[in-house]
């Protein structure tokens, strides 16, 4: 059993402003994240000797380093993909500080993915890699798109649960009426109605646009250390109770097509039954959750894998209201990434710092463990943190 | 791209482990891989049997016949080689193994998880390709 329980903590973040084009270099994101969190977490930049983010990154870690006038960086590692490699950042990072072969990890993730560059275009020729002859394959089918992979998976869970777009839209008209009162959310101060929803264009049947998450320009970046050292520091530490990545037998670079159950749910069961052996904990002992919302009708299937509703059930968990502010799990208090904005889920983690130091904006009372997600339908990771 | 490189078919990425299926269907076949060693049936292609570890197989021809199992409607963006918005089906194959295939030239609407469908043959550009209809 992994023995990193409370070893190590998120000792600062920091993010840049959200926006549909930041006007500057993606490097320049991830140095500024970078500084915010060394700066919110009183830690001098000399002190850095570990980096983590994710393969689709495009900022090489000895640019950040050089930036930031770092010293001598001892583990630098990546996780596997985009959004599903949301926590694994700080699952490495975790590991190799509680090994002892790096002190301080900046974990990272900053992109001009709006300006710059659009997910969700349609594959281009590529090298015939393991990963890429499977897109091909798939591709040839007229199936390209992360939104029409997922929609998919999503349109037998629609069938095997009796989930419909009504409960979807109860989903997304949660999600933005908590991005509208976060004022760093791209969408603060607007709230959609039921109709809106119902209005927004399909994108992938069964989803619409508003199911979509939003295209964002912006970094975000979390310093973990020791929880020895981060007693010192200037915040209130919050501690790396548990962190897994998740990939059963089955699963691709994105979807699971092939095997018995399609559902988007496998991944996240994996993450969620090594999280809550890691951090002895269980459901019952989460107050906030922040799920991955690439396409939000897949916080469905993440509520019942991570066990906070049995399977088939999230749709009445969430129109009754439990998962808004003041319900009994409210998740996704920052607007998600349908609301806030899409740093492949970096900017879920710095909302669950928030919650745990108490400095939300949504800010929900007594809150001692917060769960976090990562992509559903593709390779996954999941943490749980707290404060004492 | 044209088969200038002898692969024997036009598709755009594909390599040793997959090239057999885009020559199938050159052929006008759906192939998948059956173990040589335990006949365990597998698809997508892959270079060794997850079951026994053989890396030997041979080549099934699928009848053609499946129900279906899920799909979805692209709408948006554009594709190369289909007119939006177009249906494509993940069908539970009479032989017992999944299948995703295009389902365009059916209309969205008429599309349901259980019906039954069949493959037919069709190039696009020059690429040859398979789809679904009903059955």
């Amino acid at each position: 059993m992994a023995d990193f329980r409370n070893k190590t903590a998120i000792a600062g973040y920091g993010a840049t402003e959200f926006s549909k084009n930041s006007g500057r270099s993606e490097l320049r994101l991830a140095v500024e994240a970078t500084l915010t969190a060394l700066e919110d977490a009183g830690i001098d930049a000399a002190d850095v000797d570990g980096m983590s983010s994710y393969t689709m990154d495009n900022n090489n870690e000895q640019e950040i380093f050089r930036a930031i006038g770092g010293k001598d960086l001892k583990f630098f590692g990546r996780t596997g993909g985009g959004g599903g490699g949301a926590c694994a950042p700080l699952l490495q990072a975790a590991l190799a500080i509680s090994a002892g072969v790096a002190n301080v990890v900046v974990c990272y993730r900053a992109m001009n993915e709006r300006s710059e560059y659009r997910f969700g275009a349609p594959l281009q020729m590529m090298a015939p890699t393991s990963e890429n002859v499977l897109f091909a394959y798939s591709g040839a089918q007229g199936l390209y798109t992360p939104a029409a992979t997922i929609g998919l998976a999503m349109r037998r869970y629609m069938h095997e649960t009796g989930a419909t777009s009504e409960d979807f839209a109860n989903y997304s008209i949660t999600a933005r009426r908590h991005a509208a009162t976060n004022p760093k959310a791209f969408f603060y101060a607007k709230p959609i109605s039921r109709d809106d929803y119902f209005n927004s264009r399909m994108i992938a049947d069964p989803f619409r646009l508003l199911d979509c998450c939003q295209e964002s320009d912006g970094g975000v970046a979390i310093v973990v250390t020791s929880a020895e050292r981060a007693k010192s520091l200037r915040q209130k530490p919050v501690l790396i109770r548990g962190a897994a990545q998740g990939s059963p037998r089955g699963t691709f670079g994105m979807g699971h097509f092939y095997r018995a159950d399609i559902a988007p749910r496998d991944e996240c069961a994996a993450a969620a039954r090594q999280i809550y052996e890691t951090a002895g904990l269980g459901p019952n002992d989460i107050q906030v959750a922040i799920l991955y919302d690439h396409f939000g009708p897949t916080v469905l299937p993440s509520l019942e894998a991570y066990g906070f509703c049995a399977d088939g059930e999230a749709k009445d968990f969430i129109k009754d209201g439990n998962i808004e502010v003041g319900g009994t799990l409210p998740v996704n208090t920052h607007g998600g990434q349908i609301g806030e904005a899409y740093i492949h889920g970096m900017n879920g983690i710095a909302e669950a710092v928030r919650q745990l130091r108490g400095t939300a904006v949504n800010q929900v009372v007594g809150v001692h463990n917060v769960l976090v997600s990562a992509g559903s339908a593709v390779p996954t990771s999941a943490a749980i943190l707290g404060v004492d | 791209m044209t088969d200038a490189d002898g692969r024997g078919h036009n598709a755009p990425c594909s390599n040793k482990d997959f090239d057999f299926f885009y020559r199938g269907l050159e052929a006008e076949q759906v192939l998948i891989q059956k173990c040589s060693s335990c006949s365990f049936l597998r698809n997508p292609p892959s270079p060794s049997c997850p079951e026994c570890h053989s890396l030997e197989w041979q080549t099934l021809p699928l009848g053609g016949e499946g129900t279906v199992h899920s799909f979805t409607i692209h709408h948006y963006p554009p594709l190369p080689d289909f007119k939006t918005p177009h249906p494509v089906v993940l069908a539970d194959m009479a032989e017992g193994i999944r299948l995703l295939g295009a389902m365009d030239g059916t209309a969205p609407e008429d599309i349901r998880i259980g019906m039954p469908v069949r493959f037919e043959f069709l190039r696009r550009g020059n690429v040859a390709a398979f789809r679904f209809r009903a059955a």
